[in-house]
């Protein structure tokens, strides 16, 4: 949100320069620009990666075709990608709803375990019912446990003005800690000796594999939910909404928008879609919650969606390129002797040169000739004292 | 060390000996952060900066076979990541936040993968005054063992705010922090002045993290940090700005982390992780109580838009 | 202050007179935009130099120029016999040349005496601030005016600032003082005892000054030699005693001046449309900016409201249009409580006129198209089934007020913020008046405007009104109240403390009451 009275950092308004502080190319390069600029990023970052693990004493071509062979390199290995990819879609979301309305929320972790956590509990409660109706208790009770610690954060942040980045962040150590006290202690599994879980949830609550494939419905979950983020952001009223607001609270306040109450909702939604990576992470992956879930999903989720642009259509084929990163880590260390953090190293430049390579937007080509010319500055305006 | 025999007394003791101790790298890193925030900059990388300190510190140590050079090297490391960091966020249309969550995870990644040769292997470690030397009790002595760093640091915040008010650079820092207007109006370089400041700051983010791998817990690992380089950032806003007043709250969320390990050295074991939680929960309770969804909060820097 | 005593002219400090100072054949282009074509002026030693022009005639490119800001392509600058180019403010400052902005370089969070000694060249690594303070009393104690040197700047009012950033270049020693609209925050009065002390001290050799205003009355009274910018050229100069005001105006504007009547008298009045009682709220910092406000508008007249900036009316239309929230009081439309929520604004059809459109009332990078559906877009007419936005129908409605209001953007789905100031301010117009209007809200709604365009839209405010809505005009140009209220309020220091209709309203009894004497 831009200007007062909470706003997230925007080049200030009006700056008294003639040529203008808002630079936009006209719409055929600006599709061109959302293409091109992200592909070069990522070339930039393997190149720079590249060099990295050379320093590092791996050899370069070799490196580079492991990550090929472990993220598509068979139709095993690309399963491993969507499955890894498939809670990335979720905590993705939970950074790119907000984000439209300029908020930066980094909750994803702490709502998947959060998550986790409720569907466990959920499973436990309902274990004499119908499975069907368990997979969609375990669903509710994720999404609304991962959507109270996001709402929360965003309560917090227009009722008291409290920032969104740190308070989740925040909830994030605090929803880790809950999480391993009820694990390690009250819901403990007598029967799990070395690693603390909670008690399984049973084979039969389980979430099944897509028909024809190895991986889980918890990829359809993640695909869907994406599709259901961008109809509501850029078709509903409720999206058109949240951009105004996103654009410019003032122009929103004065349009009369209820903009505490879609702030809130929004955050809702978006710790309700980390919850359900949650749920499906225990239903589908590991049928009992432990320290396994915490395993940066959340934060990976954070670049997801940055490097999508906030753009919820573009987070799949974003959240299955990271995937695959993350699915190469394994064939890294057994081939090339890289250590597993070689991933993280890649991920943390891939995100770094993302957001530099912002600053080239709009300087690519030549601006098409515009109809008006840009505005003088105006000479008598005066700023409030 | 058993506090039972200490009855009563052993739970505070063990708590101020902990406060003392955990909260050096809570003071260098909020320390650091004061300089880049007063320049009007936020810098949410310092975790990623302190992991790096600890690690380059770590190895520099091992290699060297002096702690000293260790401490410099991290503080080396961490001036090179602020400057990274002020490099990017002076790109235009880039989010200062977001950069600081890209370096914070850039950092950890590299610290995790250069240091894995690290965790075995024992380096030189920082020493400590013995200013319990006097007791007879083994607990009181432990916790009146005082790092000569957390001295520095100590003295490190007077002198910052000495610098605020009354050198000509601290002076140029706050004008640059509070009206990007009139700073160029008056002629100075904001982008340069902001590049110094994060730059400084990250010097002294990283002088912390190698408290935490060079004195204690005094080994290199990957679960070293818990998120003290974040805290940081809400100890600056809980201090308002102000250098003394951050070394009072390092000392008081040192205690507050200090909580669950007090608990356990008196016998108390159960609820650790949740008394791990204590220093997040309190900073969460502090901005909440601190903030205000109207007014802009008093000695904040004008031109933060983070804690706005 | 007091009525203005005779003037002052201090002793001059300086044995030499300031330099002469002249630009030769300056231009400066932003990309294909030529600010400045090959301007030349000549600002005599101890002289009062005025430059006029409209808004976008170059008049602040030209000063910054001199001051550093920019570089300009061609031409040259000279002081005295030197040519000089300063690289940057600092550059001007050491060269004797100082600006007093318009936009206030002071920060608002540090007090007037860190401001002061933090303006000066250089700074001594360490500041002894006892010894700084003794000096600045020293050198306030030759001035005509005091200031408090401990009070945080941002809690001073923004005449006292204006007379800090004058002083200011006083204490540099600046020989040449640059001001641009330096009476645009002041009462009549405070402008007249800051420009009578400045003419003194020009006269006594003190200080050249060159003042960027648009007030004939100014130029006239103060000015020696006068030069008028047309579209970046110098188009006219000359002595004032020499021009008449039309001949100046001509110069300003190529045409003859079209000039504004005052409203004549109002006919029936409808019912009372909006009653603020007993207002209060707090501006940014929490300091009281609304102290008890009440005042009502009724259906077909138009509510100025005359203030100087900073004076709280601001915030009285961040609450109306729902911006700020309000301590206390009430606002009652059409009888019925009004908190500025979206469906009361449709049901009651309350519209806001914002100044700063851009900044207040649209989303820059949104579609000129999108913008205008800003009131409109969960309506039926836009939606289908109730949830999905229509971009057809959207993109119809703001076809057809294009063309209603004039409005050149290079295509309707091209971001708002490229297009001009004029041209935002008619879409935020064709938006706002769209459709039956019972109440408006207007806040200086033509600044920064070329005068075809203010007189476009002091034209829409008036058929708006003729057509039965309430008007409320905040604005802090008296002329524009004069020429369109029926009734005037006068606010200073967040209470209303004047009112009279604009039949027999006077400006400088106005004036007054604006700086706060009766």
């Amino acid at each position: 949100m831009t200007g007062a009275p909470a706003s997230a950092p925007t080049p200030a308004g009006s700056a008294p320069d003639p040529t203008g502080d808002v630079e936009m190319p006209a719409r055929g390069s600006a599709w061109l620009e959302a293409l091109v600029i992200p592909c070069g990023a990522l070339a930039v970052s393997f190149v720079v990666f590249g060099a990295f693990v050379a320093l590092a004493g791996a050899s370069v071509p070799g490196v580079y075709y492991q990550m090929y062979r472990g993220a598509f390199g068979t139709w095993f290995s690309f399963q491993n990608t969507l499955l890894r990819s498939a809670p990335l879609m979720l905590t993705a979301l939970c950074t790119a709803l907000p984000a439209q309305l300029g908020l930066v929320v980094i909750g994803g972790e702490g709502a998947l375990v959060l998550g986790a956590l409720a569907a466990v509990v959920t499973a436990h409660a309902l274990v004499s019912g119908n499975p069907w109706v368990v997979l969609v208790g375990m669903a509710a009770s994720a999404s609304a446990a991962g959507g109270a610690l996001v709402g929360l954060a965003g309560a917090l942040r227009v009722l008291r003005g409290v920032n969104e980045t740190i308070s989740t962040l925040l909830l994030n150590y605090i929803a880790i800690g809950v999480f391993k006290h009820l694990v390690e202690g009250p819901m403990r599994d007598p029967a799990s000796l070395n690693k603390p879980s909670t008690r399984p949830i049973g084979d039969a609550n389980a979430l099944g594999n897509i028909p024809g494939m190895e991986v889980h419905w918890g990829l359809v979950y993640g695909a869907v939910a994406c599709l259901l983020a961008y109809v509501l952001m850029r078709r509903t009223s409720f999206g058109f909404a949240a951009r105004m607001i996103g654009g410019n609270v003032r122009a929103a306040l004065l349009s009369g928008l209820a903009v505490k109450r879609i702030v809130v909702i929004t955050c809702v939604l978006a710790g309700a879609c980390a919850g359900l990576a949650g749920m499906a992470e225990v239903a589908a992956v590991h049928g009992t919650a432990n320290a396994s879930l915490i395993a940066g999903y959340g934060y990976t989720g954070v670049l997801v969606a940055f490097l999508a642009r906030q753009n919820p259509l573009a987070v799949v084929p974003v959240a299955i390129l990271l995937g695959g990163i993350g699915a190469s880590g394994g064939l890294l260390q057994r081939e090339e002797h890289l250590p597993d953090a070689a991933v993280n190293v890649l991920q943390g430049i891939v995100f770094v040169v993302i957001l530099a390579s912002e600053t080239v937007r709009g300087r690519l080509w030549p601006r098409l000739p515009r109809g008006l010319q840009p505005a003088p500055a105006a000479e008598g305006s005066r700023e409030a004292a | 060390m058993s506090g039972a025999s200490m009855g009563l007394w052993g739970l505070p003791i063990a708590l101020a000996g902990g406060a003392l101790r955990v909260s050096a790298p809570y003071l260098f890193v909020s320390l650091g952060e004061c300089l880049t925030e007063k320049s009007g900059r936020i810098n949410l990388g310092q975790e990623g900066t302190l992991i790096m300190g600890a690690m380059s510190g770590y190895g520099v140590s091992y290699l060297s076979g002096s702690a000293w050079l260790g401490v410099l090297a991290a503080g080396a490391i961490g001036m090179v990541l602020g400057a990274l960091h002020a490099w990017l966020c002076s790109l235009p249309r880039v989010n200062d936040v977001a950069v600081g969550i890209a370096l914070m995870l850039l950092g950890i990644g590299l610290a995790f993968f250069l240091g894995k040769p690290l965790i075995q292997p024992t380096a030189p470690r920082l020493s400590a005054l013995e200013l319990g030397a006097w007791s007879a009790n083994a607990s009181l002595r432990t916790a009146l063992q005082i790092n000569t760093l957390l001295l520095a640091g100590i003295a490190a915040a007077f002198a910052m705010r000495s610098f605020f008010r009354r050198t000509r650079w601290g002076l140029v820092i706050r004008v640059v922090g509070e009206d990007a207007n009139a700073a160029r109006a008056m002629g100075y370089d904001i982008t340069r002045v902001r590049f110094l400041a994060t730059a400084v700051g990250g010097f002294f983010a990283g002088v912390g993290g190698s408290f935490l791998s060079l004195y204690y817990p005094g080994s290199w690992n990957e679960g070293l940090s818990s998120g003290q380089g974040l805290m940081a950032v809400a100890l600056v806003i809980f201090a308002r700005w102000d250098p003394v007043r951050c070394l009072w709250a390092s000392l008081l969320f040192g205690g507050a982390s200090a909580v669950g390990p007090a608990l356990q050295s008196v016998g108390i074991t159960v609820g650790y992780n949740l008394f791990a939680t204590a220093p997040y929960v309190l900073t969460l309770a502090i901005m909440i109580a601190t903030s205000s969804a109207r007014r802009t909060l008093a000695g904040q820097p004008a031109e933060l838009t983070v804690a706005r | 202050m007091s009525a203005p005593a005779a003037p002052w002219v201090p002793p001059s400090r300086h044995r030499v007179p300031p330099p002469l100072l002249e630009t030769e054949s300056l231009s400066k282009r932003f990309g294909a935009f030529r600010a400045l074509d090959r301007v030349t002026i000549r600002v005599e030693p101890g002289s009062v130099h005025a430059l006029l022009g409209e808004n976008g005639a170059g008049k602040s490119t030209l000063v910054k120029c001199i001051m550093g800001y920019h570089r300009p392509d061609g031409g040259r600058i000279r002081l005295g016999e030197r040519e000089v180019l300063p690289r940057s403010p600092r550059e001007a400052q050491a060269l004797g040349i100082g600006m007093v902005y318009q936009h206030f370089t002071l920060v608002p969070n540090m007090t007037v005496c860190e401001n002061l000694v933090l303006s000066r060249a250089t700074l001594p690594f360490v500041v002894d601030w006892p010894r700084e303070r003794a000096a600045l009393t020293s050198f306030l104690g030759r001035m005509p005016f005091q200031i408090d040197l401990d009070a945080r700047v941002r809690s001073l009012s923004a005449g006292e600032k204006q007379k800090i950033e004058i002083l200011k270049q006083l204490y540099l020693e600046s020989r040449i003082v640059i001001l641009d609209e330096p009476t645009s925050v002041l009462t009549p009065a405070e402008a007249d005892d800051v420009l009578t002390m400045l003419h003194g001290m020009a006269r006594g050799g003190e200080i050249s000054i060159l003042i960027i205003t648009h007030k004939f009355r100014e130029v006239t009274r103060y000015a020696d030699e006068v030069t008028v910018l047309r579209r970046g050229r110098a188009v006219g100069r000359g002595r004032v005693g020499e021009l008449t005001t039309g001949a100046m105006a001509e110069m300003m504007m190529g045409a003859a001046v079209p000039s504004e009547s005052r409203a004549p008298a109002r006919a029936a009045l409808g019912e009372v449309r909006l009653r603020v009682t007993g207002m209060e709220a707090n501006d940014d910092a929490g300091v009281p900016a609304l102290r008890d406000v009440g005042f009502e508008v009724r259906a077909g007249e138009i509510v100025g409201v005359a203030a100087i900036a900073g004076n709280g009316q601001e915030e009285l239309v961040e609450v109306l249009a729902g911006q700020r929230p309000r301590e206390s009081g009430s606002v009652v439309v059409s009888g019925e409580e009004f908190t500025a929520t979206r469906d009361q604004m449709r049901l009651r059809r309350v519209r806001c006129l914002p100044e700063e459109p851009l900044r207040n009332a649209c989303v820059a990078t949104m579609s000129v198209a999108e913008n205008m559906a800003f009131r409109a877009f969960d309506e039926p007419a836009h939606t289908v089934m109730g949830v999905f936005v229509s971009s057809k129908t959207i993109r119809r409605a703001a076809e057809r007020m294009v063309t209603d209001y004039g409005i050149r953007a290079p295509s309707i789905e091209s971001p708002i913020g490229q297009l001009s100031g004029g041209n935002v301010q008619r879409s935020v117009l064709a938006r706002e008046l769209h459709g039956e209007v019972d109440v408006l809200i207007a806040a200086n709604p033509c600044m920064g405007l070329d005068f075809a365009a203010v007189a476009e839209i002091h034209e829409r405010i008036r058929a708006t009104r003729d057509r039965g809505a309430a008007v409320l005009l905040v604005s802090a140009d008296l002329d524009e109240i004069l020429a369109l209220a029926t009734r005037i309020l006068v606010m200073s220091e967040g209470r209303i403390v004047y009112e009279t209709p604009v039949e027999t309203a006077e400006p400088a009894v106005l004036g007054r009451y604006m700086a706060g004497h009766a």
